[in-house]
């Protein structure tokens, strides 16, 4: 009887890691890494830590936590604010959104009212923080922590807020773009379009905010009549925030193609680019060339007439942006042998960034 | 393989069925349920008989005997054994057999509710990537994971007198209790019942596990679980087989 036991036992405990296996990895967060840089460090954020990295030569002189708490992971870009504050959430089963110190990785403060993951970077605007969670409420917290209001929007709030100055601009993934004024801690107004929205929206010059969406279309919103000015269809569906440079939107989308549109109009400013793969990430704006990253892979220069300047095979996936900082652009690949890379202008690889196991 | 003939088809299935029912997530579950448990029902039964033939045969004076005379030759008893199988025609893995079959949709099912909940990027983007072309996942996207009073995604707890309760969890616990215990058979007067006392054991160990599979997972398993037991217990009803005797503590043996 007691082998029978022990069988039923084991049967349990084989259920038991099967069913935890796939929780972990969809429900506890398993996602792609979250980068940020300054003048002199990159910030990861990769699964269990929170790694700064030296831009010099890639070495890493913190790690946040010091032990891996398998609650608490960390996948959105890091908020790095005025007063020196690293701001990162966890999208794990603990919902604590988390103040670090950028220097030495301490702790400084804990937010922990959300209770959902925290996908979205938050953002910074006049010493506050506007920090979306997948609870669906946007939190307003003070450099000091403390939470100063809150406001129930939609759905999963996924992507970091934009903001003109006067209102604070939030895509969701329930298809509507919200327009939050912050003076009257109140929704301004709300526009819903053809598709969950995963990216953040982007402000052009004349009024008007872009956001791609899982509707296949690129939608150019007028910000003072709340409606949608025009749209363009794609060919897949889009996940990356757009860029905005001059008069020209860039932006990619899942079935690998790359555009650039007119600002005013929507029309095609050169045919659809077509990289090695599926674009996930948004496009990074240099002065140079417009880099992006595919899921291959590969990170790709194009410059402004839509002709690919260099392209590298990094190796893993990539669906974070590429980030610059200073002469480096650099890139946070899943599934490779190292989790940062840092390239120059030319698409050289100067160094990777693999942390060692303590 | 176990992902291109397992998950993606039970995803799909199920996020067919939350858009013909207009986006209800927990009613989508149940009603997938039911179509899996309609379609294992011939394995249910033959498990069910499977089970009670085997039962019998330790009540059987020739079976008996077998054990008795041949408990020293483990070899002999095995091959006594099989004629006894062969003659009464019974196949010694027809109780767990079925099991085993649906071992793998459970784990599929499971995977399918947590894929298609997609609570993180990458878990939407592996979702974007394994939906057929007939289902217009643009506009379902995001599920509605709001059921009743609980989120499918997350493990379910009622707040009383500033406790967290488990109520879903305790549901499980329960149904699979009395799912258990009804499909008990009597058991035979001699104490060396193996089949009767594996049926306690079970009837003791499965509720507690799936009461902590309902405590820690998304609750999206627990209506699973809880349809699946109802189910269950409708079935050995249908069938004439379930011992309601079992339920009432000290109740005579039917």
């Amino acid at each position: 009887m007691k082998l029978k036991h022990v069988i039923l036992v084991a049967i349990a405990g084989l259920v038991l890691s099967m069913l935890s296996a796939c929780t972990a990895g969809a429900m506890s967060g398993s996602s792609w890494p979250g980068l940020a840089a300054d003048e002199t460090t990159a910030y990861l954020a990769n699964g269990t830590f929170v790694y700064a990295v030296r831009l010099g030569d890639g070495m890493e002189t913190w790690r946040y936590p010091e032990k891996a708490d398998n609650k608490r992971l960390f996948f959105s870009a890091p908020l790095l604010t005025s007063d020196e504050q690293l701001i990162i959430g966890s999208s794990g089963s603990d919902h604590t959104l988390f103040s670090l110190n950028q220097k030495n990785g301490s702790e400084n403060w804990k937010f922990t009212g959300a209770k959902g993951h925290w996908i979205a970077s938050p953002l910074e605007e006049d010493e506050t923080i506007y920090a979306p969670n997948g609870d669906g409420t946007l939190y307003v917290i003070g450099l000091d922590g403390s939470l100063r209001w809150s406001l129930p929007l939609g759905d999963l709030l996924w992507s970091q807020p934009r903001t003109d100055g006067s209102l604070i601009y939030i895509a969701s993934l329930d298809h509507k773009l919200y327009a939050v004024d912050p003076q009257r801690q109140e929704l301004a107004w709300e526009v819903t379009i053809s598709g969950a929205i995963p990216g953040s929206p982007v402000i052009g010059d004349n009024g008007t905010l872009f956001v791609g969406s899982f509707g296949s279309k690129l939608d150019a919103i007028d910000i003072t009549r709340h409606d949608i000015r025009w749209s363009s269809p794609t060919k897949g569906w889009i996940w990356g925030s757009p860029a905005v440079d001059a008069e020209t939107i860039y932006f990619g989308d899942l079935s690998g193609h790359f555009y650039a549109l007119d600002a005013a109009s929507g029309e095609e400013k050169w045919a659809p680019l077509q990289p090695d793969g599926p674009i996930v990430g948004s496009p990074l704006v240099t002065p140079d060339y417009l880099a992006i990253t595919t899921e291959v892979g590969s990170v790709y220069a194009i410059d402004r007439e839509g002709k690919i300047v260099w392209n590298r095979l990094i190796g893993g996936k990539l669906y974070s942006p590429a980030v610059v900082a200073g002469d480096l652009i650099l890139v946070a690949p899943m599934q490779a042998d190292f989790i940062l890379a840092a390239l120059d202008k030319n698409g050289s690889q100067v160094w990777t960034f693999k942390p060692v196991k303590k | 393989m176990w992902d291109t003939f397992i998950v993606t088809p039970l995803t799909n299935l199920l996020l067919w069925i939350y858009d013909v029912i207009g986006n209800n997530f927990g009613l989508a579950i149940i009603l997938f349920t039911i179509l899996i448990r309609a379609v294992t029902w011939p394995l249910n039964a033959q498990q069910l008989k499977g089970a009670q033939a085997m039962q019998q045969l330790q009540q059987d004076k020739d079976w008996q005997a077998i054990q008795k005379k041949y408990k020293d030759n483990k070899e002999k008893l095995a091959q006594e054994q099989m004629r006894v199988y062969k003659e009464k025609g019974i196949n010694p893995f027809g109780s767990c057999l079925p099991t085993l079959i649906q071992f793998p949709i459970i784990i599929g099912l499971y995977q399918s509710i947590i894929r298609a909940l997609a609570a993180t990027p990458l878990s939407l983007l592996q979702l974007t990537r394994s939906i057929y072309p007939f289902l217009n996942v643009s506009i379902l996207i995001p599920l509605n994971s709001h059921f009743l009073w609980m989120d499918l995604g997350r493990p379910e707890f009622i707040k009383l007198f500033g406790f967290n309760l488990p109520t879903l969890a305790i549901i499980v616990g329960l149904t699979t209790y009395v799912q258990s215990k009804l499909t008990m058979p009597p058991p035979s007067s001699g104490p060396k019942d193996q089949g009767a006392a594996m049926g306690n054991m079970m009837s003791i160990y499965m509720p507690l596990l799936l009461f902590y599979f309902a405590l820690t997972f998304a609750s999206g398993l627990s209506v699973y679980f809880i349809t699946s037991n109802m189910l269950g217990i409708l079935q050995y009803a249908m069938m004439g087989k379930a011992n309601w005797r079992n339920l009432i503590p000290g109740a005579k043996k039917s």
